[in-house]
């Protein structure tokens, strides 16, 4: 749309707002080349070398290699999969939800909401982690609430079995962010008309009707940019781990992240490896990145 | 069926609230309490806030490390919010082919984990220590550089720049407005709860950012408060109840900025400014 | 919106205010490594990180003390960091390769110290001239030295002993005595009694941490390495197999009750959940925490291994060294240790008295300090009784990945509660270990 504009003002123009367009991202550009892509170039050198700690010789692929066949990641990488599959739909889903009921003008006590909803992800993951484990502790409060109820007659081992502690690792992240998605979608609605909705309810559309048929189209942008931002941040998944179940019980709860802090730190620092697991969840990303961008449709 | 549907509204917002805020709670409520009842998982507030409070004031740098966090999360955001907002802004209305390629090479840099990073920006750092002291290892400026500029940050002012009425920018040009201008004028006031939600997003990152200032800082002087409190929590026989007042009184600035800023959120803003 | 233009271009300049005003501190903070290069003079300035400021760091001040008093000229900087912290700065700093920020004394736990020492060979500072390796614990000395050459100042003891509850043992018609010296069948045997009479646990074990499993093989004089430090030993290693086998029989016998980390081990400890706890004797702190158990508590002998002929009384949990980093002012950092931790008999009575530190030098290992009766555990002459298992425990080479083979077990361990066969299990964790440690 922009450019067809930028070509009926005449091309010397266009070549001018271009210049401008330069001018406008060049500190940028400047400071993530220096301070990422730098960086990036050197990890992926270090990629194809092992050894622990100074003493690192080029190995070739060997480090490719071993990542194969490394049962340990292969764990990790199958828990972060099942982590975002489920997770984060979920979260995305709830988080619409929650600011689209919160940008109701007429609600009452919304600033009380609006606060408490965020607060989680400010919470420091140390208070946090030590609270979660106390709710869901074999004698903690959720199973006595949940056999008070008689939903179950056994205490779920939320931490400590191998399939409910990935669930408890699911809730505890849920809990975290959706609150912190929550803000992109609340200052995104302030940028659709209200009029538009007012249209609506004037033709009679019901308000699920106004959510699919308006909400969702114009957050379109910011579903987009929380979708890849989740996916991102749930591959590189390290605090909720580290702090609930430090990957246990075994490796059940294990990501990827964790598993490469503990190539460099908790093990004999073995840093080539770990640049290696690091470049094996850049090349994931960036195939779902473009597979979400192509569904999302952003060409147009 | 409107009634109902305030019902289920209120009912659903008070326990997500709820759910939301106990941990919260449970922190401030410990934060009165003796170590041995922390642990103890005891829910009631004690009489011990006096005296953690007076044991956390002489056992550690509480105010120069508040000091220190304040200073750089501050400058950070004020810094990260102007440059992300200029490049988003920049890489949406003067779209180009060009610019769009250079946009998704930007991404990249959002997908390698920090961890992989840190040694070859650790080493960077430590080599011009030598030369420029004022940016070298164990320095504030240390610590802000390679957090200012995010690709998260440019993503997000972009994908935010589509929502803005492009109609705008042709009415400014044609007002005599230069491009600058256009975005100082009319962007920056329009999209006011978008730099609000960018200035509190990166506040409290910036606030947090434990690992890079973990490795590039020595001097307990320029400790900052995510440091002060991994310190806290080391030892054979931690006290819990430091623990979480140290938390509560690290987690309330974030708190407030949020409180503060979310006013911004009001429906209808947009119909205002127009 | 100039405003924010002014604000923004403001920011700049103080930035850049700032950052100058922290570099010009710079050299004085990062201690002697930037120094002025006169590595001899005592004069110079020593910078240290430790963990712990109610442990290590209270007894690091105790010896800067002692050490002024002395050397009124020394200047020693202690910075406290979270082990975990030390071990990123310390793994980050010595990658890239540059000197810069280290500092010149570090603390690091035993397990660890082998992987450190054989991964950075040139970056640590050999005290064997300053050091005598025969001043302290016999199993002191496998951490810390590396090629026949010592690179540690021991420090303290990890040595272990059976925290135990009398009135619950009583209750269940045991005496004190009857948990003396027992081995770890025994022990299960008795934990099932107390279960069926008091309701109470045994023990309290965090599925992620085989502390337990460290403690039985080491009081056999057996690892998870074999002597030279590298080489895997899981699959044949009949300690572990013993141990695993036990630790297996435990959890069947329904005594254990769960814990998920530290604060909740604590936790179960203070709020008298369980009968018993092996452990290591840094953990007297947090158990004295718990005031209202006064005269309960007695400390005894861990159990041994039935079935393993060397086992004894006596073993270890977690404990640290120093080491001296090879930077300029390391002749400094090595003066203070041998003057201070090397052999400073006075001070160590000081420690003990004031942080409960137990040391590792043999010359310190009596006196009035140690032979002081504790009220808390019913007037026991604790320390005496810690020094002499100190002296038993066997000593065992670390090597250089105890925290990537024990993630491996914690696996394995899991396999094998759930089914897996026990020989299968543990051959399966070689395979895995030697594919890991290279």
């Amino acid at each position: 749309m922009l450019t067809m504009k930028a070509d009926r003002t005449g091309l010397s123009i266009r070549a001018k707002s271009n210049l401008t367009g330069w001018s406008f991202i060049l500190i940028a550009v400047v400071m993530i080349a220096t301070f990422y892509f730098y960086p990036m170039v050197q990890a992926l050198i270090l990629s194809f070398k092992t050894g622990t700690g100074s003493n690192l010789t080029y190995t070739g692929g060997s480090n490719y290699v071993r990542l194969l066949s490394d049962k340990t990641f292969l764990t990790a990488l199958s828990n972060t999969f099942i982590y975002l599959i489920i997770q984060v739909p979920i979260m995305i889903l709830l988080a619409l939800f929650i600011s689209v009921l919160l940008n109701d003008s007429k609600l009452k006590f919304r600033g009380f909401f609006r606060t408490a909803i965020f607060l989680p992800c400010v919470t420091s993951l140390v208070a946090y982690s030590v609270v979660f484990k106390y709710l869901f502790a074999a004698d903690g409060l959720v199973n006595s609430l949940l056999m008070k109820l008689s939903i179950i007659q056994e205490p779920i081992q939320w931490i400590t079995d191998p399939f409910w502690a990935k669930i408890t690792i699911i809730f505890a992240i849920t809990w975290r962010w959706t609150g912190y998605n929550m803000i992109f979608y609340l200052s995104a609605l302030q940028n659709i008309d209200s009029s538009i909705y007012e249209a609506a309810r004037i033709d009679g559309a019901s308000s699920f009707k106004q959510f699919t048929k308006i909400t969702v189209p114009m957050l379109k942008p910011i579903i987009l940019f929380t979708s890849i931002t989740s996916t991102i941040g749930t591959l590189q998944l390290f605090d909720e781990v580290m702090n609930i179940t430090k990957g246990g019980p075994g490796n059940a709860t294990l990501s990827i992240s964790q598993y490469i802090y503990n190539l460099s730190f908790k093990y004999t620092a073995d840093f080539g490896y770990a640049a290696t697991v690091s470049y094996s969840i850049v090349v994931i990303i960036v195939l779902l990145s473009i597979l979400q961008f192509k569904v999302a449709g952003d060409k147009k | 069926m409107r009634k109902l549907k305030r019902v289920f509204t209120y009912a659903f917002l008070v326990s997500a609230a709820f759910v939301s805020i106990f941990p919260f709670l449970w922190m401030i409520v410990s934060a009165t309490n003796k170590s041995v009842e922390v642990t103890k998982g005891r829910l009631l507030p004690g009489s011990h806030l006096l005296d953690n409070f007076r044991k956390l004031a002489e056992s550690t740098d509480l105010w120069t490390s508040l000091w220190n966090s304040a200073k750089i999360s501050v400058l950070t955001t004020i810094l990260a919010i102007v440059i992300a907002s200029l490049a988003g802004y920049g890489f949406e209305i003067f779209r180009s082919r060009a610019k769009d390629i250079v946009f998704s090479i930007l991404l990249l840099s959002m997908m390698i984990p920090f961890a992989a990073l840190m040694i070859p920006l650790y080493r960077m750092f430590a080599n011009i220590s030598g030369n420029l002291p004022a940016i070298g290892i164990d320095t504030m400026a240390s610590v802000m550089l390679p957090t200012i500029t995010t690709a998260f940050l440019i993503f997000f002012f972009r994908q935010n720049s589509k929502m803005f009425p492009k109609d705008m920018v042709e009415a400014g040009r044609i007002d005599g407005l230069s491009e600058l201008g256009i975005f100082l004028k009319i962007f920056m006031p329009t999209m006011k709860t978008t730099y609000a939600a960018a200035g509190i997003i990166t506040f409290m990152s910036s606030w947090n950012n434990y690992l890079w200032p973990l490795i590039v800082l020595q001097s307990p002087e320029q400790k900052t408060i995510p440091l002060l409190i991994s310190n806290l929590g080391s030892g054979y026989s931690p006290d819990y109840g430091l623990i979480m007042l140290a938390i509560v009184i690290a987690t309330l600035p974030t708190a407030l900025v949020f409180f503060l800023m979310q006013k911004h959120f009001v429906a209808g803003m947009m119909g205002s400014v127009k | 919106m100039k405003k924010v233009l002014a604000l923004f271009l403001s920011c700049m300049v103080l930035l850049a205010g700032c950052s100058s005003v922290g570099g010009g501190k710079e050299p004085a903070a990062s201690g002697g490594n930037s120094g002025s290069g006169d590595s001899g003079s005592k004069a110079e300035e020593i910078t240290i990180w430790a963990w712990d400021p109610a442990f290590n760091i209270a007894a690091l001040n105790i010896a800067k003390e002692a050490y002024s008093k002395k050397n009124p000229d020394a200047k020693i900087n202690i910075v406290e960091f979270a082990q975990a912290d030390i071990i990123q700065k310390l793994n980050t700093g010595l990658n890239s390769g540059t000197t810069k920020g280290l500092p010149n004394i570090v603390l690091i736990e035993d397990y660890r110290a082998q992987g450190f020492l054989q991964s950075y060979p040139d970056a640590f500072y050999d005290l064997s001239g300053k050091v005598r390796s025969e001043d302290f614990a016999d199993y002191k000395i496998g951490p810390t030295s590396l090629n026949g050459k010592q690179y540690g100042v021991p420090f303290d003891s990890g040595v272990t002993g059976m925290y135990v509850r009398k009135d619950y043992i009583e209750q269940a018609g045991y005496t004190l005595d009857d948990l003396k010296n027992i081995d770890w069948k025994q022990y299960i045997e008795i934990g099932k009694v107390v279960k069926e009479k008091t309701g109470k646990d045994i023990i309290t074990l965090d599925p992620n941490d085989l502390g337990i499993i460290r403690m039985m093989i080491q009081s056999g004089g057996s690892w998870y390495l074999a002597e030279d430090g590298k080489t895997p030993d899981l699959a044949d290693n009949a300690a572990l197999k013993e141990a695993f086998e036990l630790y297996k029989e435990m959890m069947e016998a329904n005594v254990v009750k769960v814990n998920a980390d530290w604060s909740q081990f604590i936790a179960n400890i203070n709020n008298g959940d369980v009968a018993t706890v092996p452990t290591g004797n840094w953990i007297t702190p947090s158990v004295k925490a718990e005031a209202s158990q006064a005269g309960q508590w007695a400390i005894l002998p861990i159990p041994k291994l039935p079935q393993t002929p060397n086992s004894v009384h006596a073993t270890n949990l977690g404990g640290s060294s120093w080491y001296v980093m090879n930077i300029p002012g390391a002749e400094t950092a090595a003066d203070f240790l041998d003057e201070t931790f090397g052999s400073d008999v006075e001070m160590y009575q000081n420690l003990l008295t004031n942080v409960g530190a137990i040391g590792t030098l043999k010359a310190a290992a009596s006196g009035e300090a140690y032979a002081k009766p504790d009220d808390f555990f019913g007037g026991q002459q604790v320390v005496n009784d810690f020094a002499a298992w100190t002296a038993e425990i066997p000593k065992v080479n670390y090597g250089i990945s105890t925290y990537a083979i024990e993630d491996i077990l914690i696996v394995e361990m899991q396999n094998y509660l759930n089914g897996k066969g026990i020989d299968q299990a543990l051959s399966d964790a070689q395979a895995q270990a030697e594919a890991q440690v290279k």
